[in-house]
């Protein structure tokens, strides 16, 4: 008996750890909040009972269902991973608009109740509300099931696959592609802004993670031999967030962690409750569901990172050759001697401007026109935020952008970035209309912004920050994840080595470890920049990139800047400071009410009556 | 051995998590539900196949001359289902337009309050003392729930993902905590719900009237409040821009508790006459209401009064007629398939404007 209970409690164990890393990938790593996940743990159920049982006429047509294929052991298993990935398709019509994600997880949660109270209610397709039964177990025409080396060899085989499972989400989780994840659940449209396509990421966690819920339930099937409604309603999935949180979201060890205290352990302290006629009914098993709220709400309140927190990802610095740069601090020796510069840092390795600025040089010659705006329109309900603006981007100018508040600047910005779409106009870039395509698109072809409130990724060291941003990573995809280390590290070196020296020119290098949410305001907005010229950018919009930065900090970036220019690069920059802009930038735009007022050098603007009213003065 | 751990932890059947829809013995279109108290287990009980048709426990359209009277009594049927969901939907979009928290456990407090007026009517009063009762204990259930969980968590900048994962716990505690008091069976209100009459084509009795006239008056209410009063006025400032409305002078954090007290009593309003509507109800009956709820809410646009009560109209009347043409198991289907469509296509509603 002891050996059974133990039996037991190995393979829920091992079941719910597999159902507790999926969901900790999709949640805890990727910000889906799937509350709708026992949905895919009971279509894995579902298929491996078709696929095992015989026809439904078999033992005097008790049950009624659809299929009953009575097919071999690994088939039903395969078949449940499969049957929970499909089912995860359709979920992500729900992603694929730009819905706030409270709003995508109230979906799935309607979904696992409706979906739940059809399967119960319509008999014929799954037996309904009865469930099915006598599910056959693996191999049991060779084996005995009733043995217990059978039943060991089962819960082995359930510790092996966890064990699998687990070193899938790993993989994937301490690879660049698992950055872009968590930058994903970060910031989500800072993410897209930096080249990430988030439908297409999203969709790989919702059927990824659906596959391996799929197979917990397939799993479970096979030992319990019996599937219905009542064991996935939707509170299960309440259980199983429990369960990550506790255990630390974010982090695998601490999601098994959690499956072990709470879906297992919960369940074995209260078997321990004496039960007493006195008691009213069910006052036990509700007992369990009011604690299971508690400690959701209490984890959230005193520990949100659970027992076992996302561990910082310490990366060490390249090797001290590349470190050690003559002229020491780069915030010394900022300004005029960039050429000399670049040089240096070329002969260095991979850390110049040059590879910075962007690998291939810039298509159009210098003075050429890289972005075109053409009566380009952006309404909010009825207020008309961007009104019929048109103007061009010459090559390898720092131009400014100026207005009062609300005049639209930001939302100009943003339209040209595709944060927004625009309600009407075109934008040409190089030459290109791209106003048709999403963010992440434009940011890929060398079109990169930044934003006008913090948006670093908060949980991200300073240095996973630069390298969320390096495009066409190999090891940025699901599938270079997979393929593992050796595949990808030589990019990610040359990546690392990259950041490494921006942090130094910018002086940051000291805080490279440290989670880029605990830096100061102004540290932030470096961390900002260096990210998006770690997208390899051909040209940059900037939305007040020196706003609450130290004045020294906003000279020495703006002269970064006039050197990023001067070696091809294109910016557009939104900037409240003007003695900035007197400075740095010509020619300036200037913007009121969402239309384009004027454009000049300063000098020009400053004597021209209508920019001094709307503006300089007002 | 195995199947009766998987029993006892998450097996169930038909006691914990989600049970089913609820029993709603007045309607006609009742039909057979294997998880109603009343109806047993499907494992003896007939199959949905051998469902149409059956006598006594269903009704199915078969004949031409019927359908037009069955089509006027579902519009009924559909007008108190709307009703219900008016005050539901109102008070749930109130509460997230203004204090900006998407609060699920509000299908729990309903159920806390419906539960309220049981006990006062079981302690001899009418249900209609009980309804005031239940007003009065879910509205300070909810300031509480507010001051005490999603207050200190708003202020700790909790993104709101959190705070729908928190007010599922606290669905969870709630529904849950009042499960464990009433013991999990379903209880009826001792009430006459009066003679049943005929106008036009529809069949009511007194007491669905009577919960249709309270509706109105709450939508009259709702309006006058939101339109023509100080509080009202304040409670808009709040939904449109909080930060704003505070520097302008408006002490929101007064409006916000205020119109938690407010959205509470209209919760406990919902749940006292979804309960009289259900005729029977259990701790976890308003699972799937929550689902017509949350699509009203969607269908005229996330903290939009107006268009939650619109959405309660459609959305009712839409639930109710397809009764007549779907088995009543699934009528729901229609609010879950007009909530996904709104989500995945407009997810401002149809009066929106709200990004």
């Amino acid at each position: 008996m002891n050996q059974l209970y133990l039996l037991n409690l190995l393979i829920y164990a091992a079941v719910d750890a597999m159902a507790c890393l999926g969901l900790n990938q999709q949640f805890g790593v990727s910000g889906v909040t799937n509350f709708g996940f026992i949905i895919f743990q009971a279509a894995g159920g579902y298929a491996a009972a078709i696929l095992a049982l015989p026809r439904d006429t078999a033992y005097g047509g008790f049950q009624s269902y659809a299929g009953g294929w009575h097919l071999p052991f690994p088939v039903p298993w395969i078949g449940a991973a499969a049957a929970g990935a499909l089912v995860a398709l359709p979920f992500t019509f729900l992603f694929g608009r730009r819905l706030r994600g409270d709003f995508a997880a109230v979906g799935l949660l309607v979904t696992a109740v409706l979906l739940n109270l059809l399967v119960t209610n319509y008999r014929p397709f799954l037996n309904g509300d009865a469930g099915l039964s006598l599910i056959p177990q693996p191999l049991q025409g060779e084996y005995n099931p009733q043995l217990a080396g059978y039943q060991w060899a089962l819960a082995a085989v359930a510790i092996v696959i966890c064990l699998g499972v687990y070193l899938f989400v790993r993989r994937v989780t301490e690879s660049p592609y698992g950055r872009s994840l968590r930058a994903m659940r970060e910031n989500d449209v800072v993410a897209d802004s930096l080249g990430k396509n988030l439908l297409s990421m999203r969709t790989a966690m919702l059927v990824t993670g659906g596959a391996i819920a799929g197979l917990s339930g397939g799993i479970l099937v096979s030992y319990i031999t019996t599937w219905s409604p009542a064991a996935w309603g939707y509170a299960e999935t309440v259980v199983l967030f429990a369960a990550v949180i506790i255990g630390g979201a974010g982090n695998h060890l601490g999601a098994i962690l959690g499956a072990i205290l709470v879906p297992v352990g919960f369940e074995e302290v209260t078997r321990y409750i004496p039960t007493s006629n006195n008691l009213p009914p069910n006052l036990i098993p509700s007992l369990e569901w009011v604690a299971i709220g508690l400690l959701i709400v209490v984890f959230l309140w005193l520990r949100p990172q659970g027992i076992l927190p996302e561990r910082t990802r310490v990366i060490a610095a390249p090797g001290l050759a590349s470190r050690a740069r003559p002229g020491g601090d780069g915030a010394a020796r900022a300004g005029g001697d960039g050429a000399a510069r670049a040089g240096a840092d070329g002969a260095e390795g991979p850390g110049g401007r040059a590879a910075m600025a962007g690998g291939p040089p810039p298509a159009a010659p210098a003075g050429a026109t890289v972005l075109e705006v053409a009566h380009l329109v952006r309404d909010f309900g009825g207020v008309r935020a961007v009104s019929d603006v048109s103007f061009g981007v010459r090559s390898g100018t720092l131009t400014g952008l100026i207005g009062p508040n609300g005049a639209g600047k930001s939302t100009l910005l943003a339209v040209l970035a595709g944060t927004l779409p625009a309600s009407s106009g075109r934008v040409i870039y190089l030459g290109q209309d791209i106003t048709p395509l999403p963010a992440f698109r434009r940011a890929r072809a060398g079109l990169v912004r930044t934003f006008q409130l913090a948006s670093e990724f908060k949980r991200l060291t300073v240095l996973e920050n630069l390298l969320s941003a390096v495009p066409g990573h190999r090891g940025d995809s699901l599938h270079g994840a997979m393929l593992g280390r050796r595949y990808w590290r030589a990019d990610e070196s040359a990546a690392a080595a990259r950041a490494w020296a921006l942090l130094q020119r910018f002086g940051l290098a000291e805080a490279a470890n440290e989670h880029a949410g605990d830096l100061s305001g102004g540290q932030r907005r470096l961390v900002e920049i260096m990210r998006a010229l770690m997208a390899e950018p051909r040209m940059l919009l900037l939305d007040e990139p020196m706003a609450g930065v130290h004045p020294r900090l906003a000279r020495q970036i703006g002269r970064e800047l006039v050197a990023l220019c001067a070696e091809g690069m294109t910016i557009l920059m939104v900037e409240h400071e003007l003695a900035i802009m007197d400075e740095f930038c010509d020619p300036v735009l200037v913007m009121a009410e969402g239309a384009l007022l004027a454009e000049g050098n300063m000098a020009e603007l400053r004597a021209r009556q209508e920019v001094v009213e709307a503006y300089l003065v007002g | 051995m195995a199947a009766g751990r998987r029993e006892r932890r998450r097996g169930q059947p038909g006691r914990r998590g989600f049970s089913g829809v609820p029993a709603k013995t007045r309607s006609v279109f009742a039909g057979w539900d294997p998880s109603s108290p009343v109806a047993g287990r499907s494992d003896s009980g007939p199959g949905f196949a051998g469902d149409a048709g059956g006598a006594g426990t269903g009704w199915h359209p078969s004949g031409g001359g019927g359908l037009v009277s069955l089509f006027l009594a579902s519009i009924g049927f559909g007008l108190v289902t709307s009703s219900v969901l008016a005050i539901a939907a109102v008070g749930f979009t109130l509460q997230f337009g203004v204090t900006d928290v998407l609060n699920l456990a509000f299908g729990a407090i309903m159920i806390f309050g419906a539960y309220v007026a049981y006990l006062v009517n079981q302690a001899g009063g009418s249900v209609w003392t009980g309804l005031v009762a239940a007003m009065a204990a879910s509205s300070l259930v909810s300031v509480l729930l507010n001051a005490g969980v999603y207050t200190p968590f708003q202020r700790r900048g909790a993104s709101p993902i959190t705070m729908v994962i928190v007010s599922l716990g606290m669905t969870l505690i709630i529904e849950f905590g009042v499960q464990a008091v009433s013991g999990g069976t379903a209880v009826s209100y001792a009430m006459n719900s009066g003679s049943t009459f005929k106008a036009g084509g529809l069949i009511l009795t007194w007491v669905q009237v009577v919960i249709m006239i309270l509706s109105v008056l709450v939508m009259v209410g709702v309006h006058v409040l939101l339109r023509y009063t100080k509080l009202g006025k304040a409670m808009r400032a709040t939904a449109a821009n909080r930060t704003l409305a505070r520097n302008c002078g408006i002490r929101t954090s007064r409006v916000i508790t205020l119109t938690w007290a407010l959205t509470g009593a209209l919760c406990g309003l919902a749940g006292t006459v979804f309960a009289i509507d259900a005729g029977s109800f259990d701790a976890t009956a308003t699972d799937l209401f929550l689902v017509l709820i949350l699509a009203a809410v969607f269908l005229g646009g996330p903290g939009q009064p107006y268009g939650a009560m619109l959405g309660a109209l459609v959305i009712g009347l839409a639930t109710e007629v397809s009764a007549v043409f779907i088995p009543a198991d699934y009528k729901y289907v229609v609010g879950f398939v007009a909530l996904l469509v709104m989500l995945g296509v407009r997810p401002t509603g149809l009066l929106g404007q709200r990004a």
